[in-house]
C-alpha cells in the first residue's frame, strides 16, 4: 500500500481499512447513477466509477475528515469524466449552459393563464420522458440538476463543479427552466 | 418584492433556506401574484417529477463486488509473518474482508432503499397539497367536524390525537393516496407554513427500522429531503407521515402531540 494511502488512513483516523471502505462504498449506487447520466453508457459508467474509487484511494490523504465525503467523491468522479471520458469517448456537448442565452425570465403575465397546461403536463410526465429531457441537456446542466437532486447544497455543488456558488445558482435555475421547456414540448 | 426577486428566491423558499422575514415577504408576494404562484407550483412539480419518477440506476452487483475486493484492500504484511500459511490465509482473509464490507453495506443499503419510497411519497404528497388550488375537501371547524367527514370515504378510521391549537391550527382534511392506498390528509398550519399529516393503513409497507427516535410513547423516523422534513411512524395498524418545510423543531413539537403518549 502506498504512503499516500497510509497518510490518508491516518488523517481519516482509521486503523481498519474496512471502515473506510464501508463509508466510501456506501455511495457506489449514487456515484454509478451520476456516472450513467454523464456517460450515457452502463459500461462506461462502471469504468468511470471504478476509476473514481481508484483515484479516491490514492487521494485519500487530500480528504478532510468531517467534510462531505459524498461531495468529495462526486468531484473526483466528475473530474475523471471530464479528463477521460467526455473527450475520448463522446463528443462534448456543444455549448455549455454558460454559453446559452440568459435564462427565461418566466412566463409573462398573459402566459401564466396558459400555465395550467404546463402544470397538468408536469403531473403526468413519465420517467422515460424526464430521462430523455435530462439527457438532452448539456453536461453542466445535467450535473447540477443531479447533484442538486442528491441533496448537495449549492456550496457543495460549487466545490464539485469548481465554480462560484452564484454560478451554481444561476446554472441550476437555467437548467431547470430548460428542463421545463423540454418537458412542455413532449406534451401530446 | 418584485417578480424577478421572488423567482430568484423561489427554490430557496421551497427548501426553507430563507430567513423568516424573507420567507414571509416571499409568501406575501406569491399570494398576490398569480404568475409567481404558477412558477412555484411548476417548480414544485418539477422537483417531484425528478425525485420520484426520474429512473435511478443502481450500481451492478459485479461492480460492487469488484470495488469491495479492490478498495480498500488489506495492507501488505511483512513476508516473514505469513510464512507458508500465507497462501491459505490471504484468500481466506480476502473473502472475510469482502464479506465484512459487502454484507453490512448490502443490509444497510437495502434497508435504506426499501424505506426511501415512503419518504419520497410523503414529500410528493405534501407537494401535491401545496400545489393544489383546492387541497381541502373539508374546511376545518375543528377535529370533531373533520374526522366524521371521513366516514364512508376510507376503509379505516383515522385516529388523530391532536385537535389543533393556536400554534398549529387545523385547516381541514381531504382524501388522498399514499403509495398504493387511500389516506386521510390533515392540513395544519404553522404561521405561514403548511404541514401535511397523512394517515393510512400501515401493513405491508417497508417501514424504516434504523435511526428511529423516541417521541412520546412511539418511535419515529425523521428525514430531511428536498428541504422538507418528514416524520414517519406507526401506531398500531395505522401509519403516519408528517411533512413540512417548517422549522424541524416546530415539526417535532407537532409530532409529539400526534404521536402515541408515553
Amino acid at each position: 500500500m502506498s504512503e499516500a494511502y497510509d497518510l490518508g488512513m491516518a488523517r481519516w483516523g482509521r486503523t481498519d481499512a474496512g471502515g473506510l471502505g464501508r463509508e466510501a462504498l456506501a455511495y457506489a449506487d449514487t456515484l454509478y447513477n451520476l456516472a450513467r447520466y454523464l456517460t450515457r453508457s452502463p459500461t462506461d459508467a462502471e469504468d468511470l466509477v471504478q476509476e473514481t474509487y481508484a483515484r479516491a484511494l490514492n487521494a485519500a490523504h487530500q480528504y478532510t475528515p468531517g467534510t462531505n465525503l459524498k461531495a468529495w467523491l462526486f468531484r473526483i468522479l466528475r473530474n475523471t469524466f471530464l479528463s477521460q471520458y467526455r473527450h475520448e469517448r463522446h463528443n462534448p456537448t456543444v455549448g455549455g449552459l454558460d454559453t446559452v442565452g440568459p435564462a427565461s425570465p418566466g412566463p409573462e403575465p398573459a402566459q401564466w393563464l396558459r400555465g395550467d397546461l404546463e402544470l397538468d403536463r408536469l403531473r403526468k410526465v413519465v420517467g422515460e420522458e424526464i430521462e430523455r429531457a435530462l439527457m438532452s441537456l448539456s453536461e453542466e446542466a445535467r450535473t447540477v440538476i443531479l447533484l442538486d437532486l442528491e441533496g448537495l447544497t449549492e456550496a457543495e455543488v460549487a466545490v464539485v463543479v469548481g465554480c462560484a456558488v452564484g454560478t451554481v445558482k444561476s446554472r441550476l435555475s437555467r437548467a431547470r427552466a430548460a428542463l421545463r421547456t423540454l418537458l412542455k414540448d413532449y406534451a401530446p | 418584492m418584485t417578480c424577478e426577486e421572488a423567482r430568484e428566491r423561489l427554490l430557496d423558499a421551497q427548501r426553507d433556506r430563507l430567513t423568516p422575514e424573507a420567507h414571509a415577504a416571499w409568501q406575501a408576494h406569491r399570494q398576490t401574484c398569480p404568475a409567481c404562484a404558477h412558477e412555484e407550483a411548476a417548480e414544485a412539480l418539477l422537483s417531484e417529477a425528478l425525485e420520484s419518477r426520474l429512473p435511478q440506476h443502481g450500481a451492478p452487483r459485479g461492480l460492487k463486488r469488484r470495488l469491495a475486493a479492490e478498495w480498500p484492500g488489506t495492507p501488505a504484511a511483512a513476508p516473514g509473518l505469513w510464512g507458508r500459511w500465507g497462501r491459505y490465509l490471504v484468500p481466506t482473509a480476502a473473502v472475510a474482508v469482502v464479506l465484512l464490507i459487502a454484507l453490512p453495506i448490502a443490509y444497510q443499503g437495502t434497508a435504506e432503499r426499501a424505506s426511501a419510497p415512503m419518504v419520497a411519497e410523503a414529500v410528493n404528497d405534501h407537494l401535491r397539497v401545496l400545489s393544489s388550488q383546492h387541497p381541502l375537501d373539508i374546511e376545518s371547524g375543528g377535529i370533531h367536524q373533520v374526522k366524521p367527514w371521513f366516514e364512508g370515504r376510507l376503509d379505516f378510521a383515522p385516529v388523530v390525537r391532536f385537535d389543533g391549537d393556536q400554534d398549529f391550527p387545523l385547516r381541514g382534511g381531504a382524501v388522498g393516496y399514499y403509495l398504493d392506498r387511500k389516506a386521510a390528509v390533515f392540513v395544519f398550519n404553522r404561521r405561514l407554513h403548511t404541514i401535511s399529516l397523512f394517515v393510512f393503513r400501515a401493513e405491508g409497507l417497508p417501514w424504516p427500522t434504523r435511526g428511529l427516535q423516541r417521541v412520546g410513547g412511539g418511535q419515529v423516523h425523521v428525514t430531511s429531503s428536498r428541504g422538507f422534513t418528514s416524520v414517519l411512524w406507526r401506531d398500531g395498524e395505522l401509519g403516519y407521515a408528517l411533512v413540512s418545510d417548517v422549522d424541524p423543531a416546530d415539526l417535532a413539537r407537532l409530532a409529539e402531540r400526534l404521536a402515541p403518549p408515553s
